[in-house]
């Protein structure tokens, strides 16, 4: 048994669902209103381009309070994003703020595959390849976006 | 924001004021502007933290307005201001006045609408979650007529005391089930399932925020429900009393008339004592340890617990609070329907010191 759902998470649902950002989606799970299946496309011009990328975000107990959990499902190959899905990003740690909201976090996982930070890394193998031969890496990510993320 | 600086605010009270007086078709007219008004403001008058009407919405020193509940929600966890992040920005908000401007143009602009939101967050606040309405603390054991001092420093927690003091100043205390034994139909939860009402006496926040909360043990009760409530534990229960005198008396009068027991019999020999014997029982011992200065007896502990009640019904709960065995012995006292049944686990544990098998 489980309180109701706050109102906020009411409307960010409903508000995800009326006014999509392109290129992200969100849906709750029929029988979890706080567990989220998301789709982030990779940004156009990075190497994750044409990508679909999925990911599961969880609403804790205490949400706005405390940030989403959320991390990737499908495998990507990026400095701030361990093996497990794991992502390394402020806003979802000691950066969140209960004005921020699932839109705001998805865009800024998004706008992270635009730009991948190695002098913050999550993933520390990724981030040394990153560092010392980045035409290797940005090859290595278009790989397993083609491989993994394949649309459709 | 618009609204908080007031400039918002007497452009719309202007408005609302002409209406009055006016004819059926203007007055409808008028009720459209006022509802696309109240449209486009909804950014403005809408709380960014519960996305609501903001509800005696206060001001931070940075400018920014939420209702005081979220406020107070957000200082549990920060003292970062939630829209603009600066430091320090929140106001102490027990002194602190709420945003009159925005007040009175809430009320004026749309009174149903403000009464609704008071109504619901009432509501809210009393029913918690339904059936589910009494915060659960899992901590550690307390027992009725017991004090119980808590450190709180967990913003969930924190939440769970403020409404309790809003509410009825009572939560429930249930002690940490480790091993994760089974608790009847609950079965295998994270909590033994008879737990204490606790009242709260008196509460302190220290400068990091740290609730420090003195409490009293009021009744027990057993738990039927459970759930969570914004990261605390929530549940209904059932207020769990002993069996009435009578019955008592039954008890005691076929037990004490059992054949006698053997020799090495200990438990078979307390069962069949008197209740008024194992009163004195317990008593002769706290006296005799008092005598030869046992360290749990010291003033310091006297000081917190209080001397030996003379009620038996409680004296039990005295012992177990002073006496240094571990809390899954202790929560034997928690089942039990009368006096006499506590008596018998106390002199148990009496027996056990003294034959030193402890
Ligand atoms: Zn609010
Ligand atoms: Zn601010």
């Amino acid at each position: 048994m489980t309180a109701p759902l706050p109102k906020r998470i009411i409307k960010e649902t409903e508000r995800l669902q009326s006014e999509p950002v392109p290129g992200i989606s969100a849906q709750p799970h029929d029988d979890n209103a706080r567990y989220f299946d998301v789709m982030v496309e990779g940004p156009g011009g990075s190497c994750y381009e044409d990508g679909e990328f999925k990911l599961e975000l969880f609403l804790p107990d205490d949400y706005p309070m405390c940030p989403p959990r959320i991390r990737f499902l499908t495998r990507i190959y990026h400095p701030n994003i361990d093996r497990l899905g794991r992502i390394c990003l402020d806003v979802l740690k000691n950066n969140w703020s209960p004005a921020l909201q699932i839109r705001t976090i998805l865009l800024s996982i998004q706008a992270l595959l635009g730009a991948p930070n190695p002098e913050d890394p999550l993933n520390e193998a990724v981030a040394k390849q990153w560092k010392e031969n980045q035409p290797e890496a940005i090859r290595t990510a278009r790989e397993w976006t083609r491989l993994y993320a394949k649309k459709g | 924001m618009l609204a908080a600086q007031g400039k918002l605010g007497y452009h719309v009270e202007l408005d609302y004021q002409a209406a009055s007086g006016l004819s059926e078709r203007e007055r409808a007219l008028d009720d459209t502007v006022l509802s696309e008004l109240l449209e486009s403001t909804h950014r403005e008058v809408d709380c960014q933290v519960c996305y609501n009407l903001m509800l005696d919405p206060v001001t931070t020193y940075c400018g920014h307005t939420l209702c005081r509940k979220c406020l107070a929600r957000v200082l549990d966890h920060t003292h970062h201001c939630p829209v603009c992040r600066r430091g320090m920005a929140i106001p102490p908000l027990q002194q602190t006045r709420s945003n009159v401007t925005l007040v009175k143009l809430l009320n004026g602009l749309c009174p149903d609408a403000v009464a609704a939101r008071a109504e619901a967050v009432f509501e809210e606040e009393r029913e918690g979650t339904g059936d589910l309405d009494v915060p659960l603390f899992v901590c550690t054991l307390g027992f009725p007529n017991q004090l119980t001092f808590l450190r709180i420093f967990e913003p969930r927690y924190r939440l769970m005391i403020r409404r309790a003091l809003e509410g009825n100043g009572e939560f429930g205390m249930l002690m940490y089930n480790r091993y994760l034994e089974p608790q009847g139909d609950l079965g295998p939860v994270h909590f033994y399932h008879y737990g204490i009402m606790l009242r709260i006496l008196h509460t302190q926040t220290l400068a990091d925020g740290t609730n420090l909360v003195e409490s009293r043990g009021m009744y027990r009760f057993r738990v039927k429900a459970h759930g969570v409530r914004d990261g605390y534990g929530v549940g209904n229960v059932e207020r769990f009393d002993d069996v009435p005198l009578a019955e008592e008396e039954r008890i005691e009068a076929e037990e004490t008339s059992l054949p006698a027991a053997g020799e090495g019999d200990m438990t078979g020999q307390i069962n069949r004592m008197p209740t008024c014997a194992l009163v004195a029982l317990g008593q002769d011992f706290v006296t005799r340890m008092q005598a030869r200065s046992a360290n749990w007896l010291q003033q310091r502990v006297l000081d917190v617990h209080g001397q030996p009640p003379d009620d038996a019904a409680l004296f039990p709960y005295w012992f177990a609070s002073v006496l240094p065995i571990s809390e899954e012995e202790k929560y034997k006292l928690m089942g039990t329907t009368t006096v006499r049944e506590r008596l018998k686990v106390t002199a148990s544990w009496i027996r056990r010191i003294e034959s030193q098998r402890w």
